[in-house]
């Protein structure tokens, strides 16, 4: 009897519980089984009644017919919460839609470019230096030779701050004025006074000139000074370094020349020339890069540097100009709209 | 500076291609900015012809329809003309169908006004003969007809439009350039031989056209020169004298003053000629100027002059700033029957320093201010003189008086070849070494192998050091020997500057969380920097410039957001919907009287993105400014005490209880603004009505001096923590720094045996079920011990403390 109520339970169990489909259903269903008024639970009571030399046999039977039971509604179980767990899932996605968030911003593209320059002299040995934006006429123009009567002394090319000025975290030599620094030579100088040579370093950073903007000047643009001075710098290491430059820049066909040239605080001087042959509408022409030349003897004397036991090269360009050359853009003052659809041009 | 290739050839006498010359002159430092072809190019179906007679044209009363032969006999063509400088029997320069003139103007048959015309009559412009364009070209009558324009005007010369750097100041004249392009090709400069030969005198002897010269300023002219001529003949130049002054963009005024101009471009050397007539008391003294004194100069402008400023005057007035311009008063003109010739040499600094002022610059004062040769001061008055005899005529007054004289002797230079190799790092012969040199006009002096005396001529002012000679081999033995070579980069200890380490860990953390970079001028108008404080405010006058070049840039940045607002609103007027973006750069500051540089991030954005999207994304609200702004801290390479954020009560700028500071630049050495830009303002300025959240932070150069981070590591505990919340109720005004200051006090006051890990705030309830003006804090504080886990009851008792400490020596309420 038993035996046979047992056997139509797992029947019965093992007919249900695949068709089993919520978890409302299983609970109901297990009740109905091995719930307090359950079948297994009426099936169960009924071992007292049992006669001693038949339970061990019985209480076998029945441990058989709860173990297929337990199987059964586990794997129904185990479907179920599957299943539960799919539909707490949401709506299935659309690989084809666009993501809601926000894309990567950009990086200007004159930081790109910079930073690819600076990359490239820090692959060889150069560290990044920094300088102060506003400087002294002392290390923007005498320390580094250019006399009181150079034209790039005038008021016309210079953004001069009133003679009242008076800087916390930039020091004067005496009582020189203040100005918007015209070019990044100044951190040749406070660097050569603050540390010992060997020094090689590059400095980024934005310059100031008085001139009327127009698609090549803008009021304020940037520049990248590199400076290198130790004992034996050679006039040979200054066209390995700047060759060296110029390809990595502008690939390996590019050629590069230095076209004899005057600048103060270098001598000889020299401005960099260089020719590629895919550069759009500036192919194979000389375009000139930067200005560069052996460090002049009278730097060294200003900073206090024995010019008969040092040498060394310092080299300065324009990073709007180099942009423009790579970015083959025709006007300067883009750079300084901002307009995301430009600014996006230059990143992927 | 312009130099005429054909003039150039007088002194250069070479087999050498103008091609040639161009592609060398950068090569040896002389960069050519542009090249200009005077005189007519190759052109067929040009030729002269005779206009036979015209009409007026019967559509148009100003063109004239003019019967033209080309060939002997009857007219051959019908063209017409717009000009009305010619008569019948002209010889003009006919354009026939097929023709091509300069600028690739095509000549054809075609129809003017209804009537056929067969070519053109032609200006001497349009022939790219001359810049005349006032008329058509009237030629001699002489000239054959037929004949071919390339036939007539044979002559074309090449300008070379110079650059010459201002340490050169000797290749500021032909035969200046020519000694260049001897040095790089070799051969010799041809220099005219002078003529006469005058007795030279230290003082003048009064005479029929001067009575009396004198040099007081003898401090800015030490040597001056003078040579009276009298009956000259002045009149127009020759053709060559006119085509030269032409060549290199000067107008031929009379055959003296002319010749003063050709000698200018021809050596170098700038002279002046006077008409003695009209000097008062014939008389000449270079003295300084009178405070206030006024002189009219030829080209009619009158300037006030100062006791700083030389002068050539005659017994009243001054006749020529000295060095710069003569004065329309004692201009040689057609009657003109006396003249005084100057030459001199003026100190380049009170040249320029006057020129600078008086805001005049010539061809005279560009070479003085740059220091001309103190030899050309007597060959430039021979040489003009030799001129004036032959072209004008006259008869030599005395003798060429020379007050002063400068010093001409030629300084050495202590050269070694072996230095000079160590310094360029390859090598070379001493024997090229010398050649350069010697191909320069430099004297070599061989002292022994190793020690070299090297002497530059007296217009090489500018070689007086060792490194000046290395400068001048490179430039003519070439640049293109020096050898190429690999890097030699051996270590060096050093690092990135921190502010640049900084920087760069920005662009990627920004550019990471969407922000766009931005970069805008460092110049801004007054008003914006008076946005923050006011126009009159003492830090709005310290930011401005002393001499700003237009109104809009006139003063330093003192933040970089306004900057960035131009930018969301010029991108927005632009339909793109880009919402977020920052800089990174300097702004300026007054602390304490004094401007300091800081060093910014700046950056913006649109409380909700403008852009439409399937799915939301939810707002960027102050907390979301919060979290850039502390990340950026972050990024900092040295260590930085915790902010301590305050709201920010009232200002213009930002949005009053709905924006917070942090830091204090004076103190901390740091400054941090966030939040929510003041709605009303932003919108009045702007036109920007959306929510603008912002973040700005300020930090001291000095901050980047301190030492860098260094990590390093602590034990952990492998043991469970154990949680506890309290709520907290406390007035509205309560901040949740406070509040967790408080219980962490309390904490460290009570705790023992085991460690406190945190204390958050970690929900923030108003409303319903509590009172007005109250707010709760849940707080929830995380412990654990380093060796055990931790038993219930200490962590209770601990708990317990701290609710009973909060009871007794706060007002906040325990919500339970």
């Amino acid at each position: 009897m038993i035996e046979k109520t047992l056997d139509a339970i797992v029947e019965e169990v093992k007919e249900m519980s695949p068709k089993l489909g919520s978890r409302a259903e299983f609970d109901s269903f297990k009740s109905t089984i091995s719930g307090p008024k359950g079948k297994l639970t009426e099936v169960m009571k009924l071992m007292g009644k049992v006669p001693k030399e038949e339970k061990p046999a019985m209480g076998k039977k029945i441990n058989e017919a709860k173990q297929l039971i337990q199987t059964s509604m586990d794997e129904a179980n185990k479907r179920i919460e599957e299943s539960e767990l799919l539909s707490s899932l949401g709506p299935t996605i659309d690989p084809t839609l666009p993501s809601p968030d926000q894309a990567k911003g950009v990086l200007h593209p004159i930081a790109q470019v910079r930073d690819q320059v600076v990359e490239l002299f820090q692959r060889i040995g150069f560290a990044v230096a920094e300088g102060t934006e506003l400087e002294t006429e002392y290390y923007c123009f005498d320390a580094l030779n250019i006399a009181k009567d150079h034209p790039a002394r005038d008021m016309q090319d210079s953004y001069f701050m009133p003679d009242a000025t008076e800087m916390a975290n930039v020091s004067k030599e005496s009582d020189e004025k203040y100005l918007l620094r015209t070019h990044t030579s100044s951190v040749q100088i406070r660097t050569l006074l603050k540390e010992k040579p060997p020094i090689r370093i590059v400095a980024p950073g934005r310059c100031f000139r008085r001139d009327t903007p127009d698609a090549t000047h803008s009021a304020n643009f940037h520049q990248i000074e590199g400076l290198y001075v130790d004992k034996h710098v050679t006039l040979t290491d200054l066209k390995a370094t700047l060759d060296y430059f110029v390809k990595m820049v502008f690939g390996e066909s590019a050629k590069t020349r230095l076209r004899p040239s005057f600048f103060p605080f270098t001598e000889p001087s020299f401005e960099m020339d260089f020719y590629s042959p895919n550069l759009g509408k500036l192919s194979n022409q000389w375009l000139e890069i930067m200005g560069c030349g052996m460090v002049d003897p009278e730097v060294f004397k200003s900073v206090g540097l024995d010019i008969n036991e040092y040498s060394g090269y310092a080299f300065g360009m324009g990073i709007e100009r180099i942009a423009m050359i790579l970015q083959g853009v025709d006007d300067i003052r883009y750079y300084y709209q901002n307009d995301i659809r430009f600014l996006r041009q230059f990143s992927d | 500076m312009k130099i005429s290739y054909n003039w150039l050839k007088q002194y250069f006498k070479s087999e050498i291609s103008s091609e040639a010359i161009l592609d060398a002159l950068p090569l040896i430092g002389f960069d050519v900015e542009e090249t200009e072809v005077l005189g007519p190019p190759q052109m067929e179906h040009v030729v002269v012809g005779e206009v036979i007679e015209y009409e007026a044209h019967p559509n148009a009363d100003r063109l004239r329809l003019c019967k033209v032969k080309t060939a002997e006999g009857e007219a051959q063509h019908s063209i017409i003309c717009g000009a009305k400088n010619f008569k019948a029997g002209d010889r003009v320069m006919v354009a026939l169908p097929g023709a091509v003139l300069p600028g690739n103007f095509k000549i054809k048959k075609s129809k003017l006004r209804g009537v056929e015309s067969e070519g053109m009559l032609c200006s001497a412009k349009e022939l790219n003969i001359g810049q005349d364009h006032d008329g058509i070209m009237v030629l001699d009558s002489s000239i054959a007809l037929g004949t071919e324009l390339n036939t007539l005007y044979s002559d074309t010369d090449i300008i070379f439009h110079l650059e010459v750097t201002p340490n050169r100041v000797d290749v500021l004249s032909h035969i200046g350039l020519a000694r260049e392009l001897v040095a790089r090709f070799g051969g010799n400069v041809e220099i005219p031989n002078i003529q006469s030969d005058l007795p030279i005198v230290d003082s003048l002897e009064s005479n029929a056209v001067l009575k009396s010269l004198k040099v007081e300023a003898s401090d800015v002219c030490p040597e001056y020169s003078a040579i009276c001529i009298e009956s000259v003949q002045v009149g127009p130049s020759p053709d060559w004298l006119k085509q030269s002054l032409e060549s290199v963009g000067l107008r031929s005024i009379n055959n003296i003053v002319d010749i003063t101009n050709y000698v200018l471009h021809e050596m170098g050397q700038p002279l002046h000629a006077f008409d003695s007539d009209k000097l008062s008391g014939q008389s000449l003294k270079i003295r300084h100027a009178k405070a206030g004194e006024k002189i009219t100069t030829l080209d009619e402008k009158t300037h006030s002059l100062n006791e700083s400023m030389v002068v050539i005057a005659d017994d009243s007035k001054p006749v020529a700033i000295a060095g710069i311009m003569g004065s329309a008063d004692a201009e040689v003109d057609e009657r003109t029957q006396s003249i005084i010739l100057e030459s001199a040499y003026f100190h380049p600094s009170s040249v320029r320093k006057t020129a600078r002022k008086l805001n005049l610059s010539t061809d005279s004062s560009y070479r003085f201010e740059r220091g001309v040769d103190p030899k050309g001061v007597r060959y430039g008055i021979e040489r003009a003189c030799d001129l004036i005899l032959e072209l004008a005529g006259g008869t030599l007054i005395g003798k060429r008086v020379q007050i002063g004289s400068i010093d001409k002797t030629l300084e050495s230079i202590e050269f070694s070849p072996e230095a000079m190799r160590t310094f360029i790092g390859f090598s070379v012969e001493d024997a090229e070494v010398q050649s350069v040199f010697e191909s320069l006009n430099f004297k070599v002096d061989k002292n022994s192998d190793t020690h070299w005396s090297v002497s530059p001529p007296t217009y090489r002012k500018d070689v007086s050091r060792p490194v000046d000679l290395y400068e001048e081999f490179i430039r003519i033995y070439g640049t293109d020997k020096i050898p190429s070579k690999h890097i030699a980069a051996d270590g060096i200890n050093a690092t990135d500057h921190p502010i640049y380490q900084f920087n760069d860990a920005v662009g990627a953390y920004m550019t990471g969380k969407s922000f766009n970079e931005a970069f805008l001028y460092t110049l801004r108008n007054e008003d914006e920097v008076a946005f923050f404080q006011g126009k009159e405010h003492a830090d709005t006058l310290s930011l401005k410039l002393e001499n700003p070049l237009q109104s809009d840039q006139s003063h330093l940045r003192n933040s970089l957001i306004p900057g960035l607002l131009d930018v969301l609103d010029l991108n927005l007027a632009r339909q793109n919907l880009t919402s977020q973006f920052f800089e990174r750069g300097r702004v300026f500051r007054m602390l304490e009287g004094q401007l300091v540089e800081l060093i910014s991030v700046g950056f913006i954005a649109l409380g909700k993105d403008l852009e439409r999207k399937w799915l939301d994304r939810g707002a960027f609200d102050f907390y979301s400014a919060k979290a850039c702004t502390e990340d950026l801290f972050h990024l900092l390479p040295f260590k930085l005490k915790e902010r301590a954020w305050t709201p920010i009560e009232a200002s213009e700028f930002w949005q009053p209880k709905h924006s917070a500071q942090a830091g204090d630049l004076t103190k901390e050495g740091y400054e941090a603004s966030i939040g929510l830009l003041n709605i009303k303002n932003i919108k009045e300025r702007w036109g920007l009505s959306n929510p603008i959240f912002a973040g700005s932070i300020l930090i001291q150069t000095e901050l980047f001096e301190k030492e860098l981070k260094r990590f390093r590591y602590q034990a952990l505990s492998n043991q469970p923590a154990s949680m506890k919340d309290l709520s907290l109720v406390v007035d509205h005004s309560v901040l949740a720094s406070e509040v967790l200051k408080t219980i962490k006090g309390f904490i460290a006051q009570s705790i023992e045996g085991f460690a406190c890990e945190s204390v958050e705030v970690f929900d923030v309830y108003q409303g319903e079920g509590l009172e007005a003006g109250k707010k709760s804090f849940a707080v929830s504080m995380k412990f654990r011990a380093q060796d055990r886990t931790l038993k219930d009851k200490e962590v209770n008792t601990l708990f317990e403390a701290i609710q009973s400490a909060v009871l007794e020596q706060t007002n906040y309420q325990i919500r339970k």
